[in-house]
């Protein structure tokens, strides 16, 4: 409590002309100076103990990589983390303006009206949606071990002793049918409280622009708004298990230069119906599928939603079918090999268990090939895999910093390759598994022809 | 590709030979005690430092000459490409105008040949590339080319 209050006295900050100063002088005296050009993004989040004494909590994110190089704001008043994020990120943002434009915008910002857009306030009925993304489904298990945790460690204090634990503990395996009723709450607990946990953190979510930025904000208890510069928005990923595809939802966050944990602070809309996701990032990021610098066939205006979402997956070109048989052959081999191993060695329920995985094996291995494509509309390039997590990429061309093409001994033998987009945001690399020798090196000689078509001889 | 680079894979690959079968031999002085396992095996431990010889020993035999076979570099028009691996293979592309750091890099054994690695980096893992076994007059002149280069064409769209 007292060094809560030391820090709290001894620690402050001042915008000194350009840069920001974040002074903590306490015994040892430390001084970081973050150049105002340098942040890219501003966090404000209000833990719930903030909320109710009014406070709030900026973390800045200067795109150095790594917690320890992000400039935090612990415990300033909610309207001073309103003011400081207008004042630093209009700074930003006048990069383009003359500087004394923005110096006097930076000062009086947070009364002047800024140009808001929004995308989408996203309605209480889409928070069903969250039970299925499996979202905190383990919340009641850490729940009941958090407290069981807590009951040992602070144990004592109430008059429980290890010994009375213990005594519980042996009681109950002695009547196994508690335990079981007891991990069935729980099981049924499950989508109940891991609902209500998303509900909380992705309540009245809202998605927004603002001066050069896109602006997400969220939260019931915690409210979090995450703001994300447009210029380093590079494109934007999507997910989906099997089970939101069955319901045509999807998860979505922004692909970003320079921000770490993009799925959680790039997240641009929570579990959301596909056709409306899609919309939204073309209107807010940009279009997949309708080739805008050619425009051959792009249709101009807003294209229908079920028109977007039909585009976007048929401007992906399926693998050749060598590709199917590797993916199953993979999904599928490792399992009969367990199981024959189990079955020679004479463990017949570790066989019995392997061959089933090996039949699961096949229609996931089909998935898993239907999943896969790739694409190039002329600005944007997209790749997909995955089954069970299916992740589609959307990425722009200037994005990419180079190529990398593997293949394997058993790719080779069947004539694949694996071509890898790199790219400097987000996960680093987007990889188009198994395509076709020849078609995989087109894909990237049709998006960057200036590097690769030196190198490339065409058919 | 200086033709050293030969004889620097035959003893990487002769080093990393060395280390499996002398951990094999080490176990091999456990497993006599090992009840679980069968008896043909625990009777003759020996077995185990043999078998993993017989393993590994073709692989550090035909590697140099297959790596040596596949690994190509070639700057041209801006453009860095590299080929590298032996069964598995990669080819990497990275355009000159997005690499951020160039390093030259020389391990012991790289040293004793007058070898040497160049690293070139860009802002992702897969666009970066690490050329081995150069020459290394031909390594500092390409890293020496490509610094000088990179930042007359620095572009900063990453």
């Amino acid at each position: 409590m007292v060094f809560a209050v030391i820090r709290w006295v001894t620690f402050t900050y001042t915008i000194a002309g350009d840069r920001l100063e974040l002074t903590r002088a306490f015994v040892s005296r430390s001084v970081r100076t973050i150049p105002l050009e340098r942040i890219r993004g501003v966090d404000v989040s209000t833990p719930a103990l903030h909320r109710l004494l009014g406070l709030a909590v900026l973390k800045l994110d200067t795109g150095a990589g790594g917690d320890k190089q992000e400039g935090e704001l612990n415990g300033v008043t909610v309207e001073e983390a309103e003011r400081l994020r207008a004042v630093l990120l209009a700074r930003r943002g006048g990069a383009v303006v003359t500087s004394e434009a923005s110096v006097s915008a930076g000062e009086s910002v947070g009364s002047e009206p800024v140009e808001e857009h929004y995308y989408v306030r996203v309605p209480r009925s889409w928070l069903r949606y969250g039970p299925l993304s499996g979202a905190y489904l383990l919340t009641p298990f850490a729940l009941v071990a958090g407290a069981i945790g807590l009951l040992f460690q602070w144990g004592d204090e109430f008059g429980i002793s290890g010994r009375d634990a213990w005594a519980v503990g042996e009681w109950l395996w002695d009547r196994p049918q508690y335990l079981i009723i007891g991990v069935a709450v729980l099981v049924l607990a499950m989508p109940f409280v891991g609902g209500v946990m998303y509900a909380i953190f992705n309540w009245d979510f809202t998605l927004r622009s603002r001066d050069g930025y896109l602006v997400a904000e969220r939260g019931l208890i915690n409210r979090r708004v995450v703001s994300l510069e447009r210029r380093r928005i590079r494109g934007y990923e999507l997910a989906e298990s099997p089970l939101e595809r069955a319901a045509k939802l999807v998860r979505m966050w922004a692909v970003v230069t320079g921000l770490g944990d993009s799925q959680t602070r790039g997240q641009l809309l929570p579990v959301s119906p596909k056709a409306a996701a899609l919309a939204i990032a073309t209107e807010a990021i940009g279009p997949f599928g309708t080739p805008s610098q050619s425009g051959t066939s792009g249709q101009s205006g807003t294209p229908g939603q079920s028109g977007i979402r039909s585009q976007s997956v048929a401007a992906l070109r399926a693998h050749p079918a060598q590709a199917r048989r590797r993916r199953l052959f993979r999904a599928i081999f490792p399992w009969l090999l367990v199981a024959a191993g189990a079955a020679v060695l004479g463990w017949g329920v570790v066989a019995m268990i392997g061959f089933v995985l090996a039949l699961v094996g096949i229609p996931l291995g089909l998935d898993r090939y239907g999943s896969l494509g790739h694409g190039y509309d002329g600005t944007r390039l997209s790749v997909r895999s995955g089954s069970l997590r299916r992740t589609q990429a959307i990425v722009e061309r200037r994005a990419v910093v180079g190529w990398t093409f593997k293949q394997t001994w058993f790719q080779r033998s069947a004539g694949l390759l694996t071509v890898i987009a790199g790219v400097g945001a987000g996960r680093g690399g987007y990889a188009a598994l198994d395509t076709g020798e020849r078609q995989g090196v087109e894909f990237a000689a049709e998006v960057t022809p200036e590097w690769l078509d030196q190198f490339v001889i065409r058919s | 590709m200086s033709r050293r680079a030969l004889t620097l894979w035959f003893i990487e690959g002769v080093v990393g030979f060395v280390f499996m079968v002398g951990g094999a031999a080490l176990l091999s002085l456990w497993i006599g005690s090992w009840t679980w396992l069968p008896a043909w095996l625990t009777d003759r431990p020996w077995l185990v430092p043999v078998a993993v010889a017989v393993v590994l020993l073709p692989p550090v035999i035909i590697e140099p000459p297959l790596r040596f076979a596949v690994h190509r570099w070639e700057l041209s028009a801006d453009v860095v490409y590299a080929r590298s691996g032996w069964l598995s293979r990669e080819w990497v592309f990275v355009p000159v105008s997005r690499i951020q750091t160039v390093d030259k890099a020389q391990g012991w054994f790289e040293r004793a040949l007058g070898l040497a690695t160049v690293e070139i980096r860009t802002a992702s893992y897969a666009g970066s590339s690490t050329i081995k076994g150069l020459d290394y007059a031909v390594a500092a002149r390409l890293a020496e080319d490509l610094s000088h280069r990179a930042q007359q064409l620095r572009d900063d769209a990453t």
